[in-house]
């Protein structure tokens, strides 16, 4: 009978032990740059950019004629540089963001991920991009708050 | 109804009386006079599910001695020296874990034997240490989404001088076939003390710890083949 105890005790102490690390549930496991759109007179209100086409250069468009006050997008990871173009009613605004992409293991499941190290961000301000702040970023490790805040 | 809840409470009262025990005699059992004596001594073996697994899987090849030597009727010294070899595949990593290791510990053998035979059922316990290199062959960093897809690189890096200590607990049976020759299937469940991963990666496989999981533990099986050298009878 003691025996059975013992025996009991071990196979349920094992089975309880089994987990799950098969699954990678981070998402996004590599960090996308968060993009928010201020008033460029009131600063602390969101406002909205209508009619919003948003594309790398020489990529296809990933926001096709949206109305939004926040995106993210990806940064290529096998450059130190990164070019959009954010569009809003046919006049389009290069957007260049520079950094150091660095790979960090995660875990298992999820491999390696990308980190951006000393980015900085260089936006043409002749358009309709009135003002971003800040000017410079020593990482972007997760997504969890905007990147930069741009006017408008 | 009401005038019989007294008697219902009642029925709920427990009395827990007893008298007087009577004296009981003792009497003494003559002694079996017929003992069955059973060998100590050096047993030796091997863990044949390692070769057979090698020619099987392209991912792992290992090989593992197994000994133990009896102390008393219940308790056996064991030890365990092996290696192996094992590469993990996983979905945005491939790497591959090469070394040796060795278990030291005891066996208890909770089984009660009839007459002469020699079987076991065991319980044990061991400390486990391995030294071990891993070669991250290729990778691939997880980016979402292909927008910006990312390189696939190829280029092994090696970290040498890797080790692991573990603490490791067995249930198992031990059966003797013929004459001193025992055939022993073990299941153990391995708690990892500490282990040294490499630099930005993490040591995914240890020899004679198997899989690391992610919460630093671990499972092993034995299907162990071995001989004892009788030195004497007991």
């Amino acid at each position: 009978m003691k025996k059975n105890i013992l025996f009991i005790f071990l196979v349920s102490f094992i089975i309880s032990a089994c987990e799950k690390d098969d699954f990678c549930v981070i998402n996004p496991v590599t960090p996308n740059l968060v993009l928010r759109f201020y008033d460029d007179i009131n600063r602390e209100t969101l406002k909205n950019v209508d009619d919003f086409y948003v594309w790398a250069e020489g990529k296809d468009t990933i926001f096709k004629n949206v109305s939004t006050d926040s995106i993210y997008i990806p940064l290529n990871n096998l450059s130190t540089e990164t070019v959009y173009n954010l569009s809003t009613g046919n006049i389009v605004n290069k957007f260049t963001i520079r950094y150091i992409p660095k790979e960090e293991y995660v875990s298992r499941s999820c491999g390696f991920r990308m980190v951006f190290n000393d980015v900085t961000f260089a936006p043409n301000l002749s358009t309709w991009i009135k003002d971003f702040t800040p000017n410079s970023l020593t990482v972007i490790d997760n997504q969890n708050s905007a990147h930069v805040k741009i006017f408008h | 109804m009401l005038k019989y809840f007294t008697s219902i409470c009642l029925l709920f009262v427990f009395i827990n009386g007893f008298s007087q025990e009577q004296k009981t005699v003792k009497k003494k059992i003559p002694k079996d006079t017929t003992s069955y004596k059973t060998s100590y001594g050096l047993r030796l073996g091997l863990d044949i599910s390692k070769p057979i697994l090698s020619l099987i899987s392209d991912s792992y090849s290992g090989f593992e001695i197994v000994g133990d030597y009896r102390i008393s009727k219940r308790f056996f010294i064991a030890a365990e020296l092996g290696y192996e070899e094992k590469t993990t595949s996983e979905d945005y990593t491939n790497s591959t874990s090469k070394g040796s290791y060795t278990r030291l510990g005891f066996n208890f053998n909770a089984y009660e034997n009839w007459l002469d035979m020699n079987n076991e059922i065991t319980l044990g316990y061991r400390y486990g240490f391995s030294l071990f290199d891993q070669t991250l062959n290729s990778y691939t960093p997880n980016v979402n989404g292909q927008y910006f897809p990312s390189n696939t690189i190829t280029t092994p890096q090696t970290t040498n001088g890797l080790n692991a200590h573990w603490s490791e607990f067995i249930v198992g049976i031990k059966v003797e076939t013929f004459k001193n020759l025992f055939v022993g299937i073990s299941g153990s469940y391995k708690i990892l003390m500490s282990v040294k991963d490499p630099e930005n990666f993490k040591s995914l496989y240890s020899p004679g710890f198997n899989r690391i999981f992610e919460s630093n533990t671990g499972f092993g099986f034995n299907y162990t083949v071995s001989y004892l050298i009788p030195f004497i009878k007991k």
